[in-house]
């Protein structure tokens, strides 16, 4: 092996990855030079160690002795975490990425032999992740040495050193072996392989978001140490395991662990090198949607234009059959099983009747409506990539393409809104015995959230195609969510107005609430075409 | 003859970088002409600006007596545009992304019908329309993008590198199409670094450079400005472009 070659191209690997998803120029500079990583990592690691040692050390005894015992489980949880995190974060890199970028690696060209690469790919992810490495060592640093556990703490830093790799060689083999299986199953599958493709890239993106809301991270963190204790024969949790008898003083069970995970390691590094070797070029993948003869679309929406058609049609398959763009279909299911978890405790209790609990499930259910809608529609013109060409060249006004925009974000919108409201009045009175008020003030956010996420988009729009692009500025996405939940804001107030003081809502709110909806509407709709023709007026690309 | 564009003294900066610095000149409709330069010479920028996605900082392009910067939707509807690497929208299969071109140029059912799989079958595309535009070659990509630039029938054509990857045989049909379009009183600008096409295929040429016109005229009368009578094309293209010092680049690199 070239080891000379594995660390350029470790170099370089770092630096497309953190070059290539930092939006920031000055953080991608910065960090894009792999030299930096590593002063700040231990500086991160000092820092939080030190830190940690002194509240400790601070502390009175009956706390330090309510930390002791569970100080070791929490060691042995780090290295399972890290390799946990390493394999979910490199999956979710190779999802996001735009499907041109895959076929055009400079290792299918150079002469790096699949070792080589394997090397110098799994040493770059480690790198970019040691960071969180750093931050759950650091955290662990200071009541290991105040606890006299400075032993236990150096076993779990090295194996979980050693997890990051093997979680990062995983990477490698998914990444070889699904290259290969989806380029066979989707020339087989053609149309159903790409619903198949949709389906599990959203439940995976629900499941990542989900797993990330405290709940669920605190019931894994009890659960890992069980599991590890229950799963013993699993080589993934034989590095925990073997921090695990360090602790209870297990010298035979430490060593048996820990060799066994380095074994373990050993053989995954020869299998990804044996998988990149055997699928070493990305195929193409050819995908065919039917095999009839072509019949031209006849289609056409109610109250729009062939055109408006033509490009809503398009841009509804760019949702569904790009892999990078769904995540934006996973939005609703998180947002509604988030709002789920914190308005369905609350719909039980003896204040669910009142109006003051309708303002707040009216409130709750307008914010993942306004976001989803503002996401899609914020999103709408970025998201044509390179290919926004088309859209200049095309004899077509920038009307046409608002109301094109507009009707696309809003309809998905408005069968979010009533899907999600109706499940929620199955599941809860107060919710049923007002579905009209609250659909009512559920259409007019739609509205007033796809016309102004139409605005922003034209303002801050981002072609580039990168790795996780936003397809809107930051400021773009920041402003633009700002002012739809503020807009939501505004129109559910006179409806509140009236429930807080009548109980119930009065003629006068429900017209006041619409007639703001409608303002918002009808201000931001001539905004954004006025954005719009200012942007189509010079190619951004 | 009847005048198909006329370029005004047309002006376009990007920031401190000046791309196109008081470009003029007229085409009439039995006319191709082939614009040449070294890259960076502002070809592309002026082509954009012919089809009005660019926007000129002055000057004024006319394209069939309809004015770019007043009316660009009736500009862009009859002009064919073919952009230099065009990106394309992979997701798509063939024959949709040509259907959603064809509406979007306002092609009805009837007209869609009848061109779509004739030019899929001239352009060898025949039984791959349904798979996704991601699986195509680089090749196939470009004639699906000459496709979508000619399937409006459009009144003058601006093509931008136009046969980057295409197969000898679409070449040659792509070479014919713009002369049989001549002959129907469809003119093209065309941009080519390939020289022997360009020698082929144009009846006129203008040569820029730094964003400026260096000369304009056929290929003789161009041989005749760098007193290089029965050179090639090349020869009087590196002599005008005062680049001809390839000799002494070659020794260095292999030294």
């Amino acid at each position: 092996m070239n080891l000379r070659a594995v660390y350029s191209l470790a170099v370089v690997l770092t630096r497309s990855q953190v070059r290539g998803t930092q939006r920031s120029k000055l953080l991608a500079r910065i960090f894009g030079e792999p030299r930096v990583i590593l002063p700040v990592d231990l500086a991160l690691l000092l820092g939080l160690g030190t830190i940690g040692y002194v509240i400790i050390s601070s502390i009175g005894n009956e706390l330090q002795g309510l930390l002791i015992p569970i100080l070791p489980k929490a060691l042995a949880g780090i290295p399972s975490a890290i390799m946990f995190m390493a394999i979910l974060f490199g999956v979710l890199y190779e999802i996001s990425q735009p499907i041109q970028s895959l076929s055009t690696d400079l290792v299918n060209w150079l002469p790096i032999t699949p070792t080589e690469y394997v090397a110098g790919s799994t040493i770059s992810e480690s790198y970019i992740y040691s960071f969180v490495l750093c931050l759950l060592l650091g955290a662990a640093l200071g009541p290991s040495l105040a606890f006299g556990m400075g032993w236990i703490w150096l076993g779990a830093a090295a194996l979980s050193v050693l997890a990051l790799f093997v979680g990062a060689f995983v990477v490698e083999i998914l990444d070889a072996t699904t290259n290969r299986i989806s380029s066979s199953f989707y020339r087989k599958s053609g149309r159903s392989g790409i619903i198949f493709r949709l389906i599990a890239t959203v439940a995976l993106l629900v499941f990542i978001q989900l797993l990330f809301s405290g709940y669920i991270i605190g019931y894994l963190l009890q659960s890992i140490i069980q599991a590890a204790l229950f799963a013993w024969f699993v080589p993934v949790v034989w590095p925990s395991l073997a921090v695990l008898s360090s602790s209870q003083g297990n010298t035979l069970n430490f060593l048996l662990f820990s060799s066994s995970s380095v074994v373990f390691g050993v053989v995954l590094f020869a299998l990804a090198a044996w998988f990149r070797g055997r699928f070493w070029v990305p195929v193409p993948v050819s995908i065919k949607l039917s095999t009839g003869t072509y019949r031209p679309t006849k289609f056409r929406l109610p109250l729009v234009g062939a055109a408006e058609t033509a490009l809503i049609q398009k841009d509804l398959r760019s949702l569904t059959r790009r892999r990078e763009m769904a995540r934006f279909l996973a939005i609703p299911f998180v947002l509604a099983i988030s709002m789920g978890i914190s308005i369905l405790p609350l719909s039980t209790g003896s204040t669910s009747q009142t109006p003051g609990f309708i303002f707040v499930t009216a409130l709750l259910y307008t914010l993942p409506v306004a976001i989803f809608v503002g996401a899609l529609s914020m999103t709408s013109i970025g998201q044509e990539g390179y290919a926004v060409w088309h859209i200049y060249i095309a004899p077509i006004k920038p009307s046409q393409i608002f109301r094109a925009k507009v009707l696309f974000a809003a309809c998905l919108g408005l069968i979010f809104s009533v899907a999600l409201l109706t499940i929620f009045s199955f599941l809860m009175s107060t919710v049923a015995a007002n579905y009209w008020t609250i659909l009512l003030i559920g259409v007019l956010v739609v509205m007033e959230a796809s016309t102004l996420g139409i605005y922003y988009a034209a303002r801050f729009p981002d072609f580039r195609e990168m790795v996780r692009s936003r397809y809107v500025g930051v400021w773009g996405s920041l402003l633009g969510l700002a002012t739809a939940l503020g807009a939501s804001l505004l129109t559910i107030m006179p409806a509140a107005v009236s429930l807080v003081l009548y109980g119930e809502l009065t003629p006068v709110s429900t017209i006041a609430t619409v007639a703001v909806g409608i303002l918002v509407v009808v201000a931001a709709a001539k905004l954004a075409v006025r954005q719009i023709t200012g942007l189509f007026k010079n190619i951004r690309i | 003859m009847v005048e198909a564009l006329r370029v005004e003294n047309v002006v376009k900066s990007f920031g401190n970088l000046m791309a196109v610095k008081g470009v003029s000149f007229t085409l009439e409709s039995n006319q191709i002409l082939g614009l040449l330069g070294p890259n960076g010479s502002g070809k592309s920028t002026l082509m954009k600006t012919m089809v009005g996605v660019i926007t000129p900082d002055a000057g004024a392009i006319t394209v069939q007596g309809v004015n770019v910067a007043s009316n660009p939707i009736e500009v862009k509807r009859i002009v064919g545009f073919v952009p230099e690497s065009p990106r394309l929208y992979e997701f798509l299969s063939g024959s949709e992304y040509l259907d959603f071109v064809a509406t979007v140029h306002g092609l009805g059912p009837d007209a869609k019908r009848e061109r779509i799989p004739e030019f899929l079958k001239a352009f060898d595309l025949e039984g791959r329309e349904n798979e996704l535009i991601h699986g195509y070659s680089q090749g196939m990509k470009q004639k699906l993008a000459i496709i979508a630039g000619i399937l409006h029938r459009p009144r003058i054509l601006i093509l931008d590198e136009p046969l980057n990857a295409l197969d000898p045989r679409s070449a040659r049909i792509v070479k014919d199409l713009i002369h049989k379009l001549r002959d129907d009183g469809v003119p093209t600008v065309f941009s080519t670094h390939v020289l022997e096409i360009a020698d082929a295929v144009c009846d006129r040429i203008i040569i820029m450079y730094n964003g400026t016109t260096l000369a304009d005229g056929t290929v003789e009368e161009l041989r005749s400005k760098a007193h290089k009578e029965g050179s090639s094309l090349e020869e009087v293209f590196l002599t005008l472009t005062g680049t001809s010092d390839t000799r002494e680049v070659v020794e260095e690199l292999t030294r």
